[in-house]
């Protein structure tokens, strides 16, 4: 997916130009001398380099270190091995943690995805007038603060005086505990997350849309193809890298999401939305760092797992 | 890949909308069922903010007897008076405005000289420091959360401003975004710019910096509103009023606990709550419809590593 632009303009002739590495500047690689200013490539990413190592390097070691100990933020630091591990393995309180991301995923991240690709189309292919103005309107939640936009969610989903339940009643619906009822608590997260972060989406994949040359859909709409048949045979397979990309983020978001259950509904009622990311903040509030620390590493893990999986799906259609 | 995208944005609009001139009459239905779920999407995402902001505009009664929030005859400035009085958001804008400027500003430097050093020259191990940034990119912020949090203690950064800048403030992404930019620069502007007698950091000011301008606007205007609206390693970092970023304060309001406030109905407070909470989004919004076109690149930019 990362395709790293080494060099637009390739050299015309095999000379050696500074920083060249195609493929043509390979084998001769240890002929090749280095400038005489090589030591200017340090001074530039030096200071970059200080921070990096300081603030990310160092504690991603260290966050390792700690996931094998027993430390409580005092005290002595007692080497547990794989105890934070298999202690956290054993524990209801983290599979349900991770069952609660889970099916957060399941009602945000599919129905986002289609929905994004689909209105990205009918904008596209319907020829519609305003998309740009509509990509503004549906991308200013995604730039408010999460934390003003959550509470003024709070007041939303409220059950006595909030919007929604004043739209139910308006239809002689029964009212709804959005935040303060374990059935509901997830889906008004995720239509929390969805308002959020539609937007998102949506630009990403009407860019994408936008660049599938014409040329396919009229040779599509010459065969006869519907517009069912078009959209799934044609404009899904050539933004599947978008959708990819847009999995693997979403996966990753979901997973260390804590802001939206800690600010709406502090993770209850019952536990019921205390998600994976919410689980490990709830350790660094208890100063169980230890188990904090192997919280993290066992989330890379399944996320990276994860990501694997979607980007080999996404890699064998390709083939097919 | 980035360049692409943005040309076929750029030259697709006047195109589709000549093209948008020849509709037959049996699509003209489905056009306006079309125009219809626009405007049905655009209500579902702008009602939200439009509800928060005359929340806090409305008096207390008003908002509970009127959820919808639809009748704007009794506008009163209560609300804000109140929240000015009861809430410091006023020293925690001013904690905001110097965590983006000076975060903002450290990542603004740092980055484009670490690309212009990774994509322009050569050096030992560059490969290799490159690839261990790269590393990174794939691993959640989360993980650095709880021994980033021992790290500050240990240096007793806890409660500072040095623990809200300094983390983060270089990111493996807007380097590997600059050092793609930078890479894209022909060598032989640069090599002309050399024979002339210009030294590294003349190049990249005189010839890079240029070059690289709608990049930097993109970085910048992304950064912005990510550190303004950044809270996952704030909230751990800082648990003291006098270096609360707007975010902090946000997420630590909460109409039921702030009820201790005598005279003050529940529904006051909601409508104190929808203030503070206008007060911290309007400007991102105003920020958004003038730089929109940069943060839209640079969000695209992102997408397409």
């Amino acid at each position: 997916m990362s395709q790293i632009v080494w060099k637009t303009s390739a050299p015309r002739t095999g000379q050696p130009v500074r920083g060249a590495r195609g493929p043509e500047a390979a084998p001769g690689r240890n002929r090749r001398r280095l400038p005489r200013d090589w030591w200017y490539g340090y001074l530039f990413i030096a200071p970059f380099f200080v921070i990096f190592i300081a603030f990310s390097a160092y504690p991603m070691i260290y966050a390792l270190e700690l996931s094998f100990s027993d430390w409580h933020g005092g005290g002595q630091l007692n080497w547990v091995g794989f105890g934070n591990y298999t202690y956290l393995l054993k524990n209801p309180q983290f599979w349900s943690s991770l069952g609660n991301s889970g099916i957060l995923w399941l009602l945000i991240v599919p129905a986002q995805t289609l929905l994004a690709v689909g209105a990205a189309s009918l904008l596209t292919r319907s020829k519609m007038r305003f998309t740009k103005s509509l990509r503004t309107v549906v991308i200013v939640p995604y730039v408010t603060p999460l934390a003003a936009m959550a509470q003024a969610f709070i007041l939303i989903f409220d059950k006595n005086y909030g919007v929604l339940n004043a739209i139910l009643h308006f239809f002689h619906l029964p009212e709804v505990g959005w935040l303060t009822t374990t059935t509901w608590s997830k889906p008004s997260i995720a239509v929390f997350v969805l308002w959020k972060t539609s937007g998102f989406a949506l630009i990403i994949m009407l860019a994408a849309v936008q660049s599938i040359p014409e040329h396919l859909y009229e040779a599509a709409s010459l065969d006869g193809a519907g517009a069912v048949r078009t959209f799934f045979s044609i404009t899904v397979p050539m933004v599947r890298r978008q959708i990819g990309f847009f999995l693997v983020i979403s996966t990753l978001g979901i997973s260390q999401m804590f802001l939206e259950p800690y600010v709406l509904t502090q993770g209850g009622p019952y536990n019921s939305s205390t998600t994976s990311g919410l689980y490990l903040y709830q350790h660094i509030e208890d100063s169980d760092l230890g188990t904090g620390a192997a919280n993290s590493f066992l989330l890379v893990i399944l996320v990276f797992l994860l990501s694997l999986i979607a980007v080999r799906v996404l890699r064998s259609k390709e083939d097919m | 890949m980035t360049t692409e995208t943005t040309t076929a944005t750029a030259v697709r609009p006047p195109a589709a909308a000549a093209r948008g001139r020849r509709t037959t009459p049996g699509s003209r239905t489905r056009r306006a069922l079309g125009y219809l779920a626009m405007l049905v999407g655009a209500v579902v995402f702008l009602y939200p903010i439009f509800w928060m902001v005359t929340a806090s505009f409305r008096p207390g009664v008003s908002i509970l007897d009127d959820p919808l929030g639809l009748d704007l005859s009794q506008v009163t400035l209560r609300n804000w008076t109140g929240m000015f009085d009861n809430v410091p958001i006023l020293h925690a804008l001013l904690n905001t405005v110097i965590v983006v400027v000076v975060k903002g500003g450290v990542l603004m430097v740092f980055s484009p000289l670490a690309g212009y050093g990774f994509a322009k020259f050569d050096f030992p191990f560059k490969n290799f420091l490159f690839g261990f940034v790269l590393l990174t990119l794939m691993l959640p912020t989360l993980v650095l959360i709880v021994p980033l949090l021992l790290e500050m203690s240990q240096l007793g950064w806890i409660n500072s401003y040095k623990a809200l800048i300094l983390p983060g403030a270089v990111d493996a992404f807007s380097v590997f975004w600059m050092r793609q930019n930078i890479a894209q620069i022909p060598d032989e502007l640069i090599d002309a710019a050399r024979i002339d007698g210009a030294g590294p950091l003349r190049v990249f000011r005189s010839i890079c910096v240029p070059v690289l301008r709608p990049a930097l606007a993109a970085l910048a205007v992304l950064s912005l509103f990510n550190i303004y609206n950044d809270l996952v390693w704030p909230i751990v970092a800082v648990n003291d009023q006098q270096h609360e970023t707007l975010a902090i304060l946000l997420a630590g309001l909460n109409a039921n606990v702030s009820g201790a406030q005598a005279g003050v109905s529940s529904a006051d407070l909601w409508g104190q709550l929808m203030a503070a909470c206008t007060f911290a989004t309007i400007p991102t919004i105003l920020l958004f419809v003038f730089l929109q076109r940069h943060f839209i690149r640079g969000l695209l930019a992102g997408s397409s590593r």
